[in-house]
């Protein structure tokens, strides 16, 4: 029905939260995102350990004075398929006309 | 998956995309209150070098050092948390950041020379209270100025219209 963007490790709930979140910045820390979604760490990690896998994220932890810190990035295969992605979510919307449209 | 998505779901799920990234876009804008606290750190700095002596020089410098740190450090930790997409802001965003310190000093200084040729007594002042104007004016504006240039260009801005 729809062309070949539509990404279903992408589209699930969650993960379209958080990378439609990570798609807006050059990266996020760790408990940005997981305050903006209202996640637990351990929900979280394991999300973006999915999406690390297919090779859409980067997880970079470092350190900002003695405290630990991880930053997440969007890179560009992610890029690329969440736009293909939303891209394939469009014209299944424009397929059916504007009465579907949410108000923005 | 996609052939069993109905047009409703694609369109609540679009719906997630835009809110979540308009979400990102307000929680990392620079707060108004930032332009205020710029625009009167330097009128503290001008009162303190229009009074004259030393007690007032230091009092305007440390109240300057102080506003300017402060406000500038606050942003600076919120800008710790992520870091906006550059491409979301456009040639247009970056003029318009530009544009607001530039009207403001384009406005204040020639106010400030020709305060002091009129012969006021506080020229500096007159001149850094026409910028904490324009700044507490101009804040908000260019605020809102970028936050609808982010929304435009962010992903899936165009619902409806494939890309």
């Amino acid at each position: 029905m729809s062309g070949s963007g539509f990404n279903d490790l992408i589209h699930a709930p969650t993960r379209l939260s958080i990378v439609s979140l990570l798609a807006a910045t050059e990266w996020s820390d760790f408990k940005f995102i997981r305050d903006s979604l209202g996640m637990s760490d351990s929900a979280l990690s394991k999300q973006l350990t999915t999406l690390e896998e297919a090779g859409y994220v980067e997880i970079r932890k470092g350190f900002v004075g003695k405290r630990p810190r991880t930053s997440v990035r969007l890179n560009q295969t992610g890029r690329t398929a969440f736009e293909q992605h939303v891209a394939a979510l469009q014209e299944i919307v424009a397929r059916a006309g504007a009465s579907v449209i949410p108000g923005r | 998956m996609s052939d069993n998505l109905r047009p409703d779901e694609a369109a609540r799920a679009l719906d997630e995309v835009r809110q979540r990234q308009a979400n990102v876009i307000e929680a990392t804008m620079i707060p108004a209150w930032f332009y205020g606290a710029v625009g009167a750190s330097n009128v503290a700095l001008a009162v303190g070098l229009d009074v004259g002596g030393t007690v007032a020089v230091a009092t305007g410098a440390v109240l300057f050092g102080l506003g300017i740190a402060g406000s500038v450090g606050w942003v600076t930790i919120g800008a710790q948390r992520a870091q906006l997409r550059n491409d979301l802001l456009g040639p247009l965003g970056i003029l318009a950041i530009v544009a607001l310190p530039a009207l403001v000093v384009g406005v204040s200084v020639p106010v400030g020379f020709a305060a002091e040729a009129a012969g006021w007594r506080y020229p500096a002042t007159a001149g850094t209270l026409v910028g904490l104007v324009l700044m507490l004016v101009g804040g908000p504006v260019l605020n809102r100025l970028l936050r609808r240039i982010m929304l435009a260009n962010r992903t899936g801005s165009r619902l409806g219209a494939p890309r």
